[in-house]
């Protein structure tokens, strides 16, 4: 490992020269930026890996037949497991989806659970993510390169090897295929996952399309080539969200998506990875629910925690909401995106009281949770080991079976005090290691 | 019961060519258990091809498109409708219709009025859901003025109420989210009404284990005189005539609904349950342009 | 597979033409900022007439840098390295990111070299990186389809820049040939007339350099 290290920046420059960036937008405009990536690995034993792996296929089970039920028959709802107002009042419903039957029955083939590993050395989730989510990639090529600065480093202390993911995209892909070509869809250069979007097509012999290459005729998807021949699409792995996927179903003004495209959806005729309404499933009220849909939908105990959450909503989760405000971060169910994320040990004594009279207002608004104590992990900064929050972002495939990738997506902030993660506040990413049965 | 003869003709003209074009239609009647609907004939074009479904809230919907160049956009539908008047529709509530919606979401001017009805239903004594609604309709029937004009497809119930003044679509919009906001669930209805015009919108409320129609714009009960074309939360769910295209045009567009009563085998003009009224033109063009696009 | 859509097309037709035109104009402007050495100053102003771009310099050094470098210079050739680079990012699932990689260190190496008191000792950096690039090209590139329109971008400009620049103009035959053999094989919908005239020009006129402006005409109606 202290071959890695050591050679930090040589890693980071060889990322640079296959464009591993993600973009931003400062004043309007539009930059590019390289992703930091420290040498530092986030190291998971084999044993830990096995019981992560369990908890996460069992989540992602769930989450796909709630989104089933809620997009047919409602039974969670109707046996009074979900409140329906968490349900229906979410953006992420989208009643343009009711009585759609998804090829295979799959709605979220891709999901993105983003973790955290507490001080009690137990796993907490802190959200999932079951729209489009993006980093896969970083670590794809991370992992490449660190191969080659060391392979004894790997081989030394058993690494699983992990570079299936495009392979395992692309099974899961096919798995969906309805008879086409596959292709990758994305709103264009100027998103901030452009490199995703290219790297996965590369990796994954999609074809990279947007909208312009795309078009609806007979009821099929098409993609267009410069001599005007076209090509049925059998799967679309879109990288654009709902809201703009189809200008005649969702916001009309959208200029990036593929008009009449939910009918061709519809009709069996080429299927959508991931699932439109998914975001209905991956709400911050809708979280609190799941362990519950894991009871309700397998009957089974569900093995990974979520952090310990409140629900205003009920009479006794309100009660202790507002007796211990001033310990909680409280967010805001209908804001995304880390907005509306309130901690409470911030408020002045004023805003405290302001806050819970708003709570008992409207109590279905709110969510409150535990702070979690999470680990710190190790980063270098220059020659030194600094301390800095990290979560993880583990990768649950849904194809013919629920596979999780042997790795993820370890994100780090950059100031010491700051507990947010995102890519865009100047953090930046670790390779993850599943180490093998047979560690020497 | 009655038995009505409908024809409902849509031309976009457009000053220059366009292409691109894609359509999304729900201006044919569906069957259901208010009314029978036998389709004689069904026109649009031009298009490369058309396609007929259900959306998500169970209207038939007809997509397709044109993509080559074309300088105007038609669509012709007739047949003929057996239709039950004030009759409740049993069927399950879906709970979304409980819930505010994008063109619905209650301001303050909302919420007072709500207020408002529900104090005058307790003074009365008014208890159930359809007496509630009937007092609301004829309420906001009252204080709400028509005139078109004042407000388009993008204004909502609160604004609307705020301006006092607007269509049936403002009409129909401000009466569900007062509805919902009294506990009632409602939905958004387009169609057709007896007479000659254009579309016309109006309400369904959730009572006894059914859906009823109310139309506020003429404070009455939905007879059988009204046929229907498809319903959703508010207007944006079920717009009758949605359409993008490229190209930097100008759009004229004419719409004609004629809707008759057949009787003893014979044609004959009815004007309807209330003499004089209208129906207006709730549906604007709602053929956007996307000419930036590509 | 094989398909490639209108705006690839044209992205990949973009990136032949960009690319080469920082390679050849590299090249040539060695030769030029040698000559400056004995040269007095504004020798510039007719580099710029043949290249037919604003003479917007002021001086032998100044034409130097914000030729080379100039961010703000539409016509520099930092800024054409980076136009390639904006047809090429957008083709990594066609070149592969090996290939694509070249056109990105090749943008780096401007980076670098400006802030060098050596710039042209550096700019060597450029010219390998673009020769990587096209060799990567030859070899990574799957689809012929895409190699032949990149080609034909390539060789449009490099055609291009021999007669506006009397470079090597010896060679201009052979050029036009190559051109033609990959054309030929695209399904590239181009403008024949305009190809029959460059023929004429380059192969039968006598002196086909009192033709280069018509030429020229023909080159940029080809495949527009």
């Amino acid at each position: 490992m202290k071959e890695l290290v050591e050679h930090t920046e040589g890693i980071n420059r060889l990322m640079a020269r296959y464009g591993v960036k993600f973009g931003i937008y400062k004043g309007g405009e539009f930059h590019e930026q390289l992703f930091p990536f420290d040498a530092i690995p986030r190291v998971i034993t084999h044993d830990d890996f096995q019981q992560l792996e369990k908890g996460l296929i069992q989540r992602v089970n769930a989450l796909n037949l709630f989104l089933n039920d809620i997009y047919s028959e409602k039974k969670i709802i109707k046996d009074g497991v979900i409140p329906e107002e968490f349900v229906f009042i979410s953006s992420g419903y989208l009643p343009q989806c009711e009585g759609i039957m998804p090829t295979k029955n799959i709605y979220s083939h891709i999901s993105g659970i983003d973790l955290v590993l507490g001080k009690d050395g137990e796993w907490y989730i802190l959200e999932d993510n079951l729209r489009i989510p993006s980093g896969a990639s970083y670590p794809m090529i991370a992992r490449e390169i660190c191969r080659r600065v060391s392979p004894a480093t790997f081989s030394n202390n058993s690494v699983v090897d992990n570079r299936n993911y495009a392979a395992m995209l692309r099974q899961t892909m096919d798995w969906v295929n309805t008879g086409g070509i596959p292709v990758i869809m994305t709103p264009g250069r100027y998103n901030a996952a452009y490199f995703e979007h290219s790297y996965l097509a590369e990796r994954t012999g999609s074809e990279l399309a947007t909208c312009t290459d795309l078009f609806v005729e007979d009821n099929f998807l098409y993609y267009r080539d410069y001599r005007e021949k076209k090509q049925k699409v059998g799967v679309i792995y879109r990288r654009i969200s709902d809201e703009y996927l189809d200008p005649m179903t969702f916001n009309p003004e959208s200029l990036i998506g593929i008009p009449n495209i939910m009918d061709v959806y519809r009709s069996g005729n080429v299927a959508i990875v991931n699932a439109p309404g998914n975001g209905v499933a991956d709400d911050k009220g809708i979280y609190y629910f799941v362990p519950k849909m894991i009871r309700y939908y397998l009957d089974q105990e569900p093995i990974l925690k979520n952090a310990p959450t409140y629900l205003p909503f009920y009479d006794e989760d309100r009660k202790y909401v507002l007796d211990n405000l001033e310990k909680l971060v409280i967010k805001d169910v209908a804001e995304a995106g880390g907005y509306g994320v309130i901690f409470g040990n911030e408020l002045s004594s004023e805003k405290l009281s302001e806050m819970k009279k708003l709570i008992e207002k409207e109590s279905r608004r709110f969510i409150a949770q535990e702070v979690v104590d999470f680990q710190d992990m190790e980063v270098m900064e220059g020659e030194d080991r600094v301390l800095r929050k990290a979560d993880l972002r583990a990768f649950v495939l849904s194809g013919e079976t629920t596979q999780v990738w042997p790795g993820g997506l370890t994100r780090f902030s950059r100031n010491a005090d700051s507990f947010v993660v995102n890519s865009s506040q100047g953090g930046g990413f670790k390779d993850t290691w599943v180490l093998s049965q047979w560690k020497k | 019961m009655r038995k009505l003869k409908f024809k409902y003709s849509m031309e976009l003209k457009f000053s220059s060519p366009v292409s691109r074009h894609y359509f999304a239609l729900r201006c044919v009647p569906g069957d259901s258990l208010r009314q029978k609907i036998t389709v004689a004939e069904c026109r649009v074009s031009p298009a490369d091809y058309t396609s007929a479904d259900k959306d998500g809230f169970g209207n038939l919907k007809i997509s397709g498109s044109c993509r080559r160049l074309h300088d105007m956009f038609s669509y012709y539908v007739a047949g003929t409708a057996v239709v039950q008047g004030m009759t409740v529709q049993k069927c399950p509530l879906h709970p979304m219709y409980r819930y505010p919606s994008k063109y619905t979401e209650p301001g303050p001017g909302i919420t007072a009025f709500a207020e408002k009805v529900s104090q005058k239903c307790k003074r009365q004594g008014t208890e159930t859901a359809m007496e509630r609604a009937v007092c609301a309709m004829h309420d906001l029937y009252t204080r709400f003025q028509y005139i078109p004009g004042v407000t388009d497809i993008g204004t909502t119930a609160e604004q609307a109420l705020m301006q006092g003044k607007g269509v049936c679509q403002d009409y129909a919009h401000i009466m569900i989210a007062v509805m919902r906001q009294m506990g009632i669930p409602a939905r958004y209805v387009n169609g057709l009404m007896i007479g000659e015009g254009a579309t016309h919108a109006w309400v369904e409320i959730y009572t006894d284990g059914g859906w009823y129609g109310l139309d506020p714009t003429n404070d009455l009960h939905i007879d059988d005189y009204y046929i229907k074309l498809a319903h959703g939360r508010d207007y944006a769910d079920c717009v009758v005539d949605k359409g993008i295209f490229l190209g930097n045009a100008s759009q004229e567009q004419k719409i004609y609904v004629n809707v008759e009563e057949i009787s003893d085998g014979r044609d004959s003009s009815v004007n309807g349950t209330a003499g004089g009224r209208e129906a207006d033109d709730p549906e604007k063009p709602d053929h956007a342009d996307t000419s930036h696009r590509g | 597979m094989g398909i490639i859509s209108m705006e690839k097309v044209d992205h990949l037709y973009w990136l032949g033409r960009y690319t080469e035109r920082v390679y050849t104009t590299l090249r040539v402007f060695f030769h030029i900022y040698d000559k400056m050495i004995e040269q007095p100053e504004g020798i510039y102003a007719k580099y710029c007439e043949r290249l037919n771009i604003p003479n917007i310099y002021t001086s032998n050094r100044q034409f130097a840098m914000s030729y080379l470098f100039g961010e703000n210079n539409p016509d520099s050739l930092r800024s054409n390295m980076e136009r390639a680079y904006d047809n090429a990012v957008v083709l990594r699932d066609e070149l592969s990111t090996t290939v694509l990689s070249y056109v990105q260190l090749a943008l780096d190496a401007f980076e670098a070299c400006r802030k060098t008191t050596a710039p042209l000792l550096e700019l060597q950096q450029v010219i390998d990186d673009l020769l990587a690039f096209w060799g990567g090209a030859d070899d990574y590139v799957e689809q012929e389809d895409c190699r032949n329109i990149l080609k034909c971008g390539k060789y449009v400009e490099r055609l291009d820049l021999c007669m506006r620049l009397d470079y090597h103009t010896e060679n201009l035959e052979k050029e036009y040939r190559k051109l033609c053999n990959r054309l030929g094989k695209t399904n590239l919908v181009y403008h024949e007339a305009s190809l029959n005239r460059l023929e004429e020009i380059i192969l039968r006129e006598e002196h086909p350099e009192q033709y280069y402006r018509e030429a020229l005409g023909c080159l940029g109606a080809l495949l527009a």
